[in-house]
Parts: C-alpha cells; structure tokens; sequence
C-alpha cells in the first residue's frame, strides 16, 4: 500500500499503479484459502464496483480457482456492503445452507483531484465464515433498516443533508433504535465498535446507558493508517478488534440503517494482519498524479496504443496463465509453462501437469529503461520456482529503488497477481513477483 | 540437437550489391530494392529477365512501412512478373533463410538463376514506435511483457556476468571494436569511433546493455544473385562458393523463458547451425580454418556468446578473445570487420544478406581498408527471436 504524506491531516493510501480492486481483493483472499479450504459461496462487497453487469464475485471465484458453479453473489453500491454480506453469510451458514463462505470486501475509490482531503483509502479484506472453529464466532446479527439517508449520490451528484437534520432526523433515531435493541446486553462487551462518520453522537447515548466510552468505545485506527475504506471499513474494523481485544465485541455499522454484530473473540492470528501493514510513503505530488493514472503515463517519449489482449485466450489459456499449470517431462523432469509436443531436451512426449509454486529464487534479471512505464525502469525478473519449473515476471511494488527491494541473482521473490499495462481498458492481469 | 543437412549441389554466388545502410529518408522501401538488386545484377552481368526465382526478406513489415509482406514488393519495384517470388519471414535470421532458399531450389533444379534480397525500412518511425512497440503491442500479451529486445539478451549477460567472470567492459570493447572497424566501412550507419568511457556512460537500455551496446534500426538493402557452381563462367563470373549452410529453430519465441532448463549462457540454436553448417564445409577445426567472420552483433553480449558457440574458444573463455584482441582487424580471427550491426546498423530483414555481401568481398580482396588479408574462407551467422532461430553460412572463394 502506498501512503500519500502530502496531506497530513487525513492521510490515506492508494494501490499502486498496478493493483486494482481485484488484485487487492486477490492478494487478501488468496493468503487465507488454499485447496484444503472448500469454500462453497463467495460474496463480494463493494462500493466501488469495477463492472457493471458482471458479478464481480463470479469473476474473483474463477481468478481463486474456486468450484466452478459455487454460489456467487455481489452486495455493492452501499457503505454497508460488508457488513451486509456478513449478516447474510452468518445467516446462510447458521441455516446449513453453506459450510465455508468467502466473503470479500474491498474499496478503491478515487477522490477528485484537487479534494484529496476525503481520505478515501484503498484496501481489500477477506474472511471465511464456516461453521468450523475459528478465530471468532458471531453471537448474534442483527440489521435495522431505515430509509434515512444523510448522504448518497443521485445522478451522479453527492447530496449531504444539513447536518442538524441528518443528527436528529437520520442517525440518532436510528441507532437508537438498534441500541435499544441490543442494549441489555451491551455491558457484557469488552469493546465496542461504531463504524459511522457521525459515531461521535452517540457517546451521550452510551454514556446514559451507562456504559464507559472511555474505555469500552475502541478507537478506529484503520482510518487513521488506511483512511476511509468504505464497504470493507466496519469489517477491517472487527479484525482490528479481533487482534487486538479479548472477550466480546459489538459492532455497530450505521449508514443508512444499521448493522449490529456481536462477536466472541475466541483466539487471535498468528501473524496480526492490520498490525504488519507495510506502507510506502509518496514523495511527490507529481507521483501521485502518476499512480492515479492522470496525464502521461510513461516517462519515455512512447505514444501508448492498446496492446494485443484477447478474452478467448484468456479463458481458452487459464489452466497456464492463471493457475499457473504447467507440464513436466515424464522422463527428464524439465518443466515448461508453454505447451510443447514434445520435450526441448530429451525428446520425451510424456508430461505431468504441474501446479508452479509461488515462490522462487532468482537465476537472473535485467532492468529496463525503455519499456513504457510510469515508474521505470521495469525489472525482469527470470525465476527458478521452487519445486521446480521457470517463469520471467516482471518485479512490482518497486516504485522507488530501495536496497530492500533491489533484485539480485539468487534473492527469493514471491508471485503476486497485477495488471499488466495501467491503462488498458479491460481486466488484464498475469503473475508478477516482489522481493521476500 | 539438428538433423544432418546435407548439401546436394554447389552453389556459387556470382554478383553482390547492397545500399548505404541509414537514416535513408530520401530512399522508399522501393528505392532500396532496386538500387540493391541493380548492383548485384550488374556484378554478376545478368539482366532481370535472367532472374527465374527470388526470395525477398522482410520480417518486419507491420513496424516499418507496411512493405515487404510478400514477394509482390519485390516484383512491383523491379519490374519482375511472371516466376516464382517467396517473402521470407524468420526473425533477423530472414535475410540468411532467403539465401538458404534460394540455394535449395537452385539445388533442386527448380531454377537455374536465384535472387535472394533482403531489404527492411525501419526509420520511418521512431525508434520507439518499430521495435519498442512490436514488443509492447504485438507480442502475447502476459509472456516476456516488460522486455524490450535488448532486455531479451541482457538476462544472458547477467547470468554470464555472474558465471564466468565477464566485466561491463568486456561488452563494451566490442561496441569498440566494430565502431573502430565501422570507419572504414563507407556504407556503415555509424561511421564513428568511440572510446570504452563512452559505451559505459552511455544511456543504459537494459542492464548492462547501454545504447551503445545495442545496434540501431536501419533502412537498408541487401542482394546477391546466385547459382549453380557448375554452371559458373569464369571469364565472366567472380564466383564465391556456399560451402555450408546450417538453420535451426532450437527454441521458441517465448519458451526460453519459462523452461526450466534453460541456462542463459549459449544459444543452442547457433550451436545447432554451426553443426549443420561445419559438417556441410568438413570443418572441425573453425578457429584455423576461417579467416574472417560475420557475427550478429545486435547486443555486444551476442557477439560474446557466439563465440563459444561457434566453437572460436572453450565455455567461459570468449571474453580472453576479445581482452586479446583476437577478433580485432590484424587478430588471428577477425569478426565484424564491416562494423556489425553495432555500427552498420540493422535493417533486420537485410542484415543476413548485407554478411554475405561484406564476406563475399573479402574473399575477391575488393574490402578496401579494412580488407582481411588472404581471406579464403569467411563465416556469417545470424541469430534471431530471443536467441532462437540462427543461421550459419560458409563462404570459399575456392570450390
């Protein structure tokens, strides 16, 4: 993630140049599934659709290599997008109807130019509500609708009630509501979560029930390192609480209606996920504009048309480009991503089909300076993949050239799924590698 | 490993023409074939009418100028209708596989006096909208995306940097070395010395490849016409005779980078030619029975690799050749005496012929300055994809 520190008061992150909303979600998904996990349905949640008429969670089943025909389903356009296909999954699972559930929820927003103020953050989460043991389990999930909205976009047009009407008219009244609700229990919670931009309000609400906002109201500290991440935000708020809470947590996800979740946290991750958030901070304006794709896109005097892609091929080749399956020779044990008749080096017609790892070593590399780039050079990067097997990737997350992402032969690299040219107009994506 | 080609019948060429190679912008695609063709016509006293077969190289038509698709443009230019015209396509070894065409069928008796030209006009466009954007725009759109063609040659020169102790400055004495032989080639791109400071500092391309590791695009023509030994006049030919002609495909455009194999020291292909090529010529000892060579020194790390591949010295051993100047003008085996393509430049689809052009020379001792002496027998060799397709001709001016 990269960290704009030219605004100070609301800093916030955006994806690199070569990430997206299905690379973020990509990267998310993939570090908690692997084939043992047998997710059988998958929601995605955004407010920031990429497709319209394309069900955003079908294509991330197919980039995960999930069952083909597993249930499906996008909740987007709304603030509460995730925690809506939370209480959905929860719901589904507890019903029988599904046993693993993947819900992703993810935002990549761009505030206009000029009004980066709005801290919009980028980010991706993802989780799976099973009915096996895991980190947390849900009490209880509740979702009270309202048809009050303080803020929404018609037309195109964002339209912000008056602040004294949406305090009266719109948030007190509703989270009162789902307050009263859950009240009873609420001095049972070690902490308590309010995911709302008016959430201030409700400390003289809490305070009359008695409770001590002091120390039971847990600060959002996503906001404060990631910046407003919208569909995902309540979410990235509970793994927050997961990591760093004991006991019980309650959620309250107000937008238009609210969302109220209560969570035992039953144990924590390994390796704290929001805590080891790495972010690179950008140094110029002029790269900003860059990594927001705005203006030139290449440094080089180069006049970008749209390079050759095809939707059959990329359907047709999936087994290779995707899932990285690969043939190995029966005989001598050579392995070769490109589909051959017959082994380059013994001659043997017989192969395996080889699944390529994800990590490798590097057998060499050279850095180009004159393949169109916002940032260039461009470093390739030809790897021995561990297990066996070779591919030549191109490196990512080099924005600035640092020692601790300098590539040399023999450092170990880790593939990660990007796009391949910024500006195309249609999904484009194949393996890349980062320095481990 | 490749097949035994053999050689069925004697080919001799017996004229030779080639343009400037440049920034030719007051010359079409047109204009080159026929100043090449013209020249070699008259060297070898034959008119158009005599010509009963062509290949004409062009391989890369859609970032040049849209010509050279097939054999038409060469027809269209010269005049030439009605006999067999076959456009050659197989990377910077094209110019090379038209004159191995034009053997074959010479051979087969399908004709009994052959053209082969190859002629490419990349300059039309900047050098960012021909090479750059073929690898940018029209190669497949996941594999090898990210490598300019240098970049294609420069994961060899690391790998070998690292392996065999060979320095920047290894490569970059190449670079010196056919610019040096580059001033006294009249039809060179560059006719200009440079020192070892200037390739290094340089503008960087693709490490360790500088720009002056890295040949320029070219406009330019080539031509020979050719036919059967036996049917050579000699009190009107010069003749200069094929003893071998070795091509192989080893690899694919993008196999060499996600096989597992793959080493990135050597070309196989060009070991694979040279086989063919050698066993044709019955050479084994090629350091001592050539007396001048052609190498394709599109990067200066190519000419390194060849070395060892075309068996001049042991694995690991090519940069001694060129610390000692073996391979200078005067060395015991000249290479690039023309200037190469480093400093004669590439019009891709010419470049094989233009070799031929420049070896047939030597061997009728017509090279001026920078003549080889007592050149009997000369080598060229082309390589093209990524290291996957190369070609291997001997030349004799003795049959």
């Amino acid at each position: 993630m990269l960290q704009s520190s030219s605004t100070v008061k609301s800093q916030h992150c955006i994806c690199y140049v070569d990430e997206d909303l299905f690379t973020l979600s990509f990267s998310a998904a993939s570090k908690i599934i692997d084939e043992s996990c047998a997710i059988d349905a998958i929601f995605f949640a955004t407010s920031t659709p990429v497709f319209k008429e394309r069900y955003h969670a079908s294509f991330m089943a197919d980039l995960l290599g999930l069952k083909q025909g597993i249930f499906a389903m996008d909740i987007i356009s709304t603030a509460r997008a995730g925690t809506d296909a939370l209480l959905l999954a929860d719901k589904l699972v507890n019903a029988g109807q599904y046993k693993n559930i993947l819900l992703i929820a993810a935002n990549v927003d761009f505030a206009a130019i000029g009004d980066e103020n709005q801290s919009s953050g980028h980010a991706a989460m993802a989780m799976v509500i099973s009915t096996e043991k895991g980190l947390a389990e849900i009490s209880s999930s509740e979702s009270f609708s309202s048809s009050f909205a303080e803020e929404f976009y018609y037309k195109g047009q964002k339209t912000v009630y008056d602040l004294r009407f949406s305090r009266s008219a719109g948030f007190k009244a509703n989270i009162e509501n789902a307050w009263i609700k859950t009240a009873p229990q609420n001095g049972k919670f070690g902490g308590i979560i309010i995911n709302s931009p008016y959430a201030r309000m409700i400390l003289g609400i809490m305070k009359k029930s008695g409770f001590d906002t002091d120390k039971q109201l847990l600060k959002d500290n996503v906001k404060s390192m990631v910046g407003n991440t919208a569909a995902c935000h309540a979410l990235l708020l509970l793994i927050s609480a997961i990591e760093n809470c004991n006991g019980s947590v309650l959620l309250f996800d107000y937008m238009n209606g609210t969302n109220v979740i209560s969570l035992k946290i039953k144990s924590k991750p390994d390796i704290p996920k929001l805590a080891n958030l790495e972010f690179i901070n950008i140094e110029s304006y002029h790269d900003y504009l860059k990594l927001r794709k705005q203006g030139d896109f290449t440094d080089i005097n180069y006049r970008h048309q749209e390079m050759f892609s095809s939707e059959m091929m990329m359907e047709r080749e999936k087994g290779r480009l995707l899932y990285l399956m690969a043939d190995e020779c029966t005989k001598c044990h050579s392995v070769f991503l490109i589909k051959i008749a017959r082994c380059n080096h013994c001659h043997g017609k017989e192969f395996f089909e080889k699944k390529l790892q994800r990590k490798g070593t590097v057998y060499t590399l050279t850095s180009e300076l004159y393949f169109p780039s916002s940032f260039p050079p461009i470093n390739m990067i030809v790897i021995d993949i561990d297990g066996g097997g070779r591919l030549t990737l191109q490196q990512t997350d080099d924005l600035y050239s640092t020692e601790e992402n300098k590539i040399k032969i023999g450092d170990r690299v880790e593939l990660v799924y990007r796009k391949m040219i910024e500006n195309d107009s249609k999904p484009n994506y194949f393996w890349k590698c980062i320095k481990i | 490993m490749h097949k035994d080609m053999k050689k069925k019948r004697d080919i001799a060429i017996i004229g030779v023409g080639q343009t400037a190679f440049g920034e030719l912008f007051q010359y079409s695609y047109d204009d080159l074939v026929r100043e090449a063709a013209t020249l070699a016509m008259k060297d070898a006293g034959v008119g158009a009418e005599e010509i009963q077969a062509a290949w004409l190289s062009t391989a890369f038509p859609e970032i040049g100028v849209y010509k050279g698709r097939s054999g038409m443009d060469l027809s269209e230019p010269l005049g030439i209708f009605g006999i067999p015209i076959t456009r050659v396509s197989n990377f910077c070894a094209s110019g090379a596989d038209a004159i191995r065409n034009a053997a074959n069928a010479l051979a087969a008796g399908e004709c009994d006096v052959a053209m082969a030209l190859g002629v490419e006009k990349l300059r039309d466009r900047s050098p960012q909208d021909s090479i750059v954007k073929m690898m940018v725009e029209l190669t497949h759109p996941f594999y090898q995306k990210g490598f300019t063609a240098a970049g294609t040659f420069a994961v060899y020169a690391n790998r070998i940097m690292h392996e065999y102790g060979v320095t920047r400055e290894d490569l970059a004495n190449i670079s010196v070395k056919n610019h040096f032989h580059g001033t006294m080639n009249e039809k060179a791109h560059y006719r200009a010395c440079c020192t070892l400071d200037q390739v290094l500092s340089s503008p960087m391309v693709s490490f360790p490849l500088t720009v002056m590791d890295s040949c320029p695009t070219t406009d330019g023509a080539a031509c020979v016409i050719m036919i059967r030994a036996e049917d050579v006049d000699k009190s009107k030919h010069k003749p200069i005779y094929i003893d071998g002609i070795g091509l192989s495909v080893s690899t694919g455009w993008d196999l060499p980078f996600f096989d597992s194999r793959q080493k990135f020291l050597s070309f196989q292909a060009n070991r694979d030619a040279a086989a063919m090529a050698y066993k044709q010529a019955g050479i084994t000892k090629p350091m001592d029975e050539i007396d001048l060579v052609e190498i394709h020194d599109c990067f200066s790390i190519v000419e390194l690799i060849t070395y060892e591949d075309l068996g001049f010295c042991k694995v690991g051993e090519a940069k001694d050749l060129i610390r000692g100047k073996v391979t200078t003008l005067g060395g015991e085996l000249p290479v690039n005496v023309s200037g190469g393509l480093l400093s004669c430049g590439h019009p891709v689809g010419a470049t094989g012929v233009r070799m031929v052009v420049e070896v047939a020379t030597h061997l009728r001792d017509k090279a001026g300055a920078r003549q080889v002496k007592g050149a009997k027998r000369g080598l060229t060799h082309n390589i093209g994809g990524p290291g996957a397709i190369a070609s291997v001709i001997i030349l004799n001016n003795e049959h």
